[in-house]
């Protein structure tokens, strides 16, 4: 740890010494802008590792404020009840955020603008109602008249209490970083998609950021009230909650440390411009404008690209490898059925009462003219796209429209037609989430122990000859070439060892020893396991080599079904595909 | 029957001045799926058109010349220099023209100052319809807010470059390869989203006032009206502001203005959550 | 940065180099220059270098001269807190004296805690009672109380809606003008708060036309109060009612427009072109100092001169900055200024109240009341 530990050491040194060297008043500016970091910080963990922007967080804060202030002066500022009422608060806020995300995200791989609309609404809303309800909040005016917490002083012993949150949420969002939670956040802004395929249900990984996001920052606003003695409208406002996004913007939100640097550069320089420069807000949003523009991770991570540049690196976590427990999804008792399953987009018609019956184990080659609707098939059975009429069935479950993240808890896991693989992570951490695929329980995410999980059929397969990613562990997975890239995607389709492997295409864009490679490894691991593997090819060679069942595919329909033999000496599949190229 | 006809009157006026500021943001998501956090900034500038010709001492009609020159030019250059790295970057676009709605606000600042001014209505008078007598500037606005999305309708519709247009927006690699030049036609569509935002300033002006800060409630308020319609699209615009105009004037007519506000907010967060796509699909 | 500045004067400090300062008063004004009120800043301050050259031709404050420091309060509470206290520790200074929000006032006041002198000016609800703070500003009870009657009398109206905006200093003057409605035996026929920021009144001015009032008391701000008089006057209904409002200054007199702005009255401590001798005196020095191009003088602008002469009086009266030593002699305290003769009554100031017409867009005063009480009463 040493390098990194020593610098943040250092700067927690140098905060708690600000008081002594600088005065009671930089003490209490520095207070401010530590306390409106944390904010940013919640802010910058959902951006930054959820890969959604909230444009109201204020309303975390605010609320918090409120509550605080109003407890206060119902107790007087004794400690130990506040304390308990700001968590209390803050985690009554995060389940909120909770539900509220959980909700928004529910059924959309996508973060557009709905969910910043919504807070920004939401922020409004509430800032509305702290003016309107003057009986209660004071109004546009202000809550005030009531002690801080403990008595202690805002320009004095209340600076150690907010440094000692900010090293509490530092540390927490830093270990974060290092653990399954991060690596699946991370994860979850690379490659949203390809993690809900992995069996992350990733909505609720997007709700537990907002709600840890939530959580944090109704913190900052419980200490706030005491910091301020008076709460009014704008703690809950949306230009505040704009600025969050700023200082998060700023000072580089991915990483835990860059709103808090972010909030503090900005204020001390915004206070100093604001007495000397009538125009202070030009040169404000001049600089974020070039942030924005110029480098969109924010100083810090310039600082750290920098760091990298001269060789300190980030230490690693080393982890013990220990066996994964078991994958988790339910015993498949039966075979995958398809019956009269219709699908559409766009007004076309693309399945149209597809209707067979999958081996239970062993292998089926589904071949078929483009456009025949062979990956629409996969989608639909790992529901990446909804059944209008039919049904399908694994065994004795219906699993017809099961949600996409579902889909391997049921045992079925998928090797997408264009490799998907997490490009911005390493081939090492995408190996990790291979392992972690299908096995996590919810204590897990905050383990280290299961980033060392070793999956048997992984490791079988990753030390096969030939295969190149175990000594290619700290390469961006974005860098690699496309064959080693289909490798890896097998690799996450086949860590949570599932018994239905559904593989599109899986030697696209590979060299014939490559390909030949692939087919061993795809035979191994059935033998092994002895899943089902449909495959979908357009090489009849390796259709032939896999000595399977083949079903032929045709405008959405089942045209013909057999061994590769029969179906080749079948006249009207050569008769598709020779004219079927429409 | 009277405060009934002065009911709709007032509808008539909330839809077609909301029409009229969404308009150009409607075009500006629709075509380049940029969030423009500026747009408001942009009717603000279109406002002070009617600033810059008193003060160059030319007719009151030259504001609308210098309306669309002055913001025309100032779109371009925001465009070619800041918004053309966006594209397809959704949040940092809406950060960048974010930061740039600031700083139009400050420069206008800096030049025109900070003081309210008034623009005089260009048509005085009272029209007489049945037992309610009504601002004949409104009127002549909502005949023009009709007769222009008519034609815009029409003409996206029919003509080639609507056909352009749309082919761009289904599938940009393939308009390009078809030999539409994208990049222009992307500057095109930020230039007129913001020259029509500027014109609605110019419109609404004698009805507001102008000053600095204007800008701030006519995003809002646009970008609701967006929300609820389905972002992007002409009848999905009309259908938004038809219906966050009712709710607003409805409920600030039967509770309070404060309902009518929170009304809208709310209306807009349900259809975030449950409806995204709006009101009107093209399906 | 601060944190420079003060490495700095810590290293001037141990190397023995510093020199004392020249007594001086230092005095810290707490004005917007930035927000919604930034535009009564740039006057604001014009007006605070004429009350410092005035106090220090008359002697300065106890003898020593007044020396002026300027903090931005047009920012949230928070961070207007934090620019003044900046100024009042890092110039070490021995009375503020400003015109901002309320908001931004009880944010002050909290950080003060009664430790310094603050004067505060303008227009506000009334009520303010904390220790080391004295008030220039106009409260409901000064400007509603003599006024009220007078319009009932001259315009012979007695049907009054009240439309303000949503928040305390509209709801607070409307509690008072209710009274003060009551006993001259009008009536209510209306009453409605929109949120800050509106730009619609369509459905509040149909209400109006419906309730057939004869009177609108109006204590919408800014834009809000533009647009909703521009339409008032756009739906001809200043035929049916006279306006009345207690915070409608030049700028947005100006914003209002000569159409929007029949028979539209507004009651102040101050007009730029009040007709006195005095007010003629100071509003022609404003145009020599400053240029006929300077920001326009209005009522918000002009108390922060009469803010800063309090402090300046207040000093000379106790013979020291020391809040405690204030107290004791502030009642009675006269100070000067161009509304008139203007006596601290408690903690607050009866003061002179303006009524003037707006019609035509351009303020013309029909009647002054003097002395008039501020009706905040403290224990």
């Amino acid at each position: 740890m040493g390098f990194i530990a020593a610098v943040n050491l250092a700067l927690l040194g140098l905060l708690l010494a600000v008081p002594a060297v600088w005065g009671d008043f930089v003490t209490w500016q520095l207070g401010l802008y530590l306390l409106y970091g944390i904010a940013a910080q919640g802010v910058g963990l959902a951006w930054g590792r959820g890969g959604f922007l909230p444009l109201g967080n204020a309303l975390f804060f605010g609320v918090a404020a409120y509550v605080s202030a109003m407890v206060l002066n119902a107790t007087g500022g004794a400690f130990l009840p506040n304390l308990l009422a700001m968590l209390v608060c803050a985690a009554l806020l995060a389940a909120l955020a909770w539900g509220l995300a959980a909700a928004i995200f529910q059924g959309r791989t996508e973060s557009g603008p709905y969910f910043s609309l919504i807070t920004l609404a939401l922020v409004l809303i509430v800032a509305q109602l702290a003016e309107t309800a003057q009986p209660v909040t004071g109004g546009f005016n202000g809550y005030s008249g009531y002690d801080s917490i403990a008595g202690l002083d805002p320009y004095g012993n209340l600076y150690y209490l907010i440094v000692g949150l900010v090293v509490i949420t530092s540390f927490c969002l830093m270990l974060l970083e290092k653990l399954p939670g991060g690596l699946i956040l991370r994860g979850l802004v690379s490659q949203e998609l390809r993690l809900q395929t992995l069996g992350f249900a990733t909505h609720r990984v997007k709700a537990w950021a907002f709600a840890l996001s939530a959580f944090i920052t109704a913190l900052a606003g419980g200490l706030y009230a005491s910091h301020q003695g008076i709460v009014t409208p704008q703690a809950t406002g949306f230009v505040l909650s704009s600025e969050l996004l700023i200082w998060a913007a700023v000072g580089g939100r991915l990483h835990p440390l860059g709103p808090l640097v972010g909030a503090v550069v900005i204020g001390f320089l915004s206070a100093e411009l604001r007495d000397t420069y009538l125009w202070w807000e030009v040169l404000i949003a001049f600089l974020f404008l070039i942030v924005v523009m110029m480098a969109p991770g924010g100083a810090v991570e310039m600082i750290t690209r920098l760091a990298r540049k001269l060789g300190w690196h980030a230490p690693k976590l080393t982890v013990a490898p220990n066996p994964a427990p078991p994958a988790r999804a339910k015993a498949v008792n039966g075979p995958l059925t398809l019956r009269g399953v219709h699908v559409s987009a766009g007004g076309v018609h693309i399945l149209e009462g597809l209707e067979f019956t999958c081996p239970a184990r062993g292998f089926l080659c589904v071949i078929g003219p483009n456009g025949a609707g062979k990956t629409t098939m996969l989608k639909t059975i790992t529901g990446a796209m909804p059944v209008e009429r039919g049904e399908i069935r694994l065994g004795e479950r219906d699993i017809t429209n099961v949600p996409q993240y579902r889909a391997l808890a049921h045992g079925i896991g998928r090797k997408m037609q264009i490799p998907t693989v997490f490009q911005d992570l390493t081939v090492d951490e995408n190996l990790q989430l291979a392992a972690l695929a299908g096995r996590t329980g919810p204590l897990d995410y905050f383990r280290v122990a299961p980033l060392g999980w070793q999956v048997p059929e992984l490791g079988r397969l990753l030390d096969q000859p030939g295969v190149p990613l175990a000594d290619l562990g700290p390469v961006a997975a974005g860098a690699l070439p496309q064959g080693h890239r289909q490798m890896l995607e097998l690799c996450l389709t086949l860590g949570a060892t599932p018994h239905v492997v559904l593989l599109d295409e899986p030697t696209a864009g590979m060299s014939p020893e490559e390909t030949g490679l692939m087919v061993r490894l795809i035979r191994d691991y059935q033998a092994q396991t002895g899943a089902f593997v449909l495959v979908i090819e357009h090489d009849m060679a390796l259709v032939q080599s896999l000595d399977a069942d083949v079903l032929v595919l045709h405008q959405g329909r089942r045209f013909a079904e057999g061994s590769f033999t029969e179906v080749r000496a079948n006249p009207a599949v050569t008769e598709v595909y020779a004219g079927g190229h429409k | 029957m009277d405060q009934l006809l002065l009911i709709l009157l007032n509808a008539a006026w909330q839809i077609a001045a909301l029409a009229l500021l969404a308009l150009g943001l409607a075009i500006v998501f629709g075509l380049l799926r940029i969030l423009n956090m500026a747009h408001g900034e942009f009717v603000m500038l279109g406002a002070y058109a009617h600033v810059i010709a008193g003060q160059l001492g030319l007719p009151p009609l030259t504001a609308l010349p210098i309306c669309i020159l002055v913001v025309g030019l100032v779109a371009l250059l925001i465009e070619r220099v800041v918004v053309r790295h966006f594209y397809s970057r959704m949040f940092d676009s809406l950060l960048a023209t974010w930061a740039l709605s600031i700083l139009m606000r400050e420069i206008v600042e800096m030049i025109w100052g900070r003081a309210y001014r008034n623009v005089p209505m260009p048509v005085e008078g009272l029209v007489q319809l049945g037992g309610v007598s009504y601002p004949g500037y409104r009127l002549i606005v909502i005949f023009l807010v009709i007769a222009g999305f008519a034609c815009l309708w029409l003409w996206y519709r029919k003509s080639l470059t609507g056909v352009r247009i749309r082919a761009v927006v289904n599938n940009p690699s393939l308009a390009r390869a078809s030999g539409i030049n994208t990049s222009r036609f992307s500057a095109a569509a930020f230039v007129t989203g913001c020259v029509l935002a500027g014109l609605s300033g110019l419109l609404l002006a004698p009805m507001l006032g102008v000053e600095p800060s204007m800008g701030l409630d006519a995003l809002i308020r646009s970008f609701f009206a967006l929300v609820v319609g389905g972002l992007g699209t002409l009848e999905g615009l009309g259908i938004g502001v038809a219906v966050v105009g009712g709710v607003q004037a409805g409920l600030s007519a039967a509770l309070s203005q404060t309902a009518g506000y929170l009304g809208v907010l709310v209306l807009a967060i349900l259809f975030l959550w449950r409806r995204p796509d709006g009101l009107y699909r093209r399906r | 940065m601060t944190l420079f500045r003060t490495l700095a004067i810590a290293g001037a400090l141990a190397a023995g180099l510093a020199t004392a300062a020249p007594a001086e008063i230092r005095i810290g004004v707490v004005i917007p220059d930035s927000g919604p009120s930034s535009l009564f800043g740039p006057a604001s301050r014009n007006v605070a270098q004429m009350a410092a050259e005035d106090i220090n031709a008359n002697g300065g404050i106890n003898g020593e001269p007044v020396k002026l420091f300027f903090a931005d309060v047009g920012v949230p509470p928070a961070q207007s807190a934090q620019a003044a206290v900046r100024l009042w520790r890092g110039e070490e200074i021995h009375g503020f004296a400003g015109m901002h929000n309320s908001a931004v006032r009880e944010a002050l006041i909290g950080q003060f805690r009664g430790k310094v002198p603050f004067v505060y000016s303008g227009v506000y609800e009334g009520g303010e009672c904390a220790p080391g703070t004295w008030l220039t500003a106009t409260t409901p009870a000064q400007q509603l109380a003599p006024v009220i009657p007078w319009l009932v009398e001259r315009e012979k109206v007695g049907r009054w809606y009240l439309i303000g905006n949503d928040y305390n200093w509209p709801r607070d003057t409307n509690d008072a003008a209710r009274d003060i409605i009551a006993e001259t035996g009008g009536e209510i026929v209306g009453e409605e708060y929109v949120p800050l920021g509106s730009q619609d009144f369509d459905a509040s001015l149909q209400r109006i036309q419906a309730s057939g009032a004869d009177a609108v008391f109006i204590t919408l701000v800014g834009g809000d109060s533009v647009a909703f008089n521009i339409g008032f006057g756009a739906f001809g209904l200043d035929k049916q009612a006279i306006r009345f409002g207690t915070l409608i200054e030049e700028n947005t007199l100006a914003g209002i427009g000569a159409a929007g702005a029949n028979r539209l009255y507004s009651s102040l401590g101050y007009f730029a072109n009040i007709e006195t001798d005095k007010a003629k005196a100071f509003a022609t020095r404003y145009a020599d100092t400053f240029g006929a191009d300077a920001s326009a003088l209005n009522a918000l602008s002009q108390s922060v001169y009469d803010g800063i002469m309090l402090l300046a009086a207040l000093g000379n009266a106790a013979g020291s900055m020391e809040v405690e030593a204030i107290a004791a002699v502030a009642d009675g305290t006269a100070y000067e200024s161009p509304r008139g003769e203007p006596v601290l009554k408690g903690t607050h100031a009866d003061q002179t109240i303006y009524l003037a017409d707006g019609t035509g867009a351009e303020f013309k005063v029909v009647a002054h009341f003097d002395n008039v009480a501020h009706g905040v009463t403290c224990d």
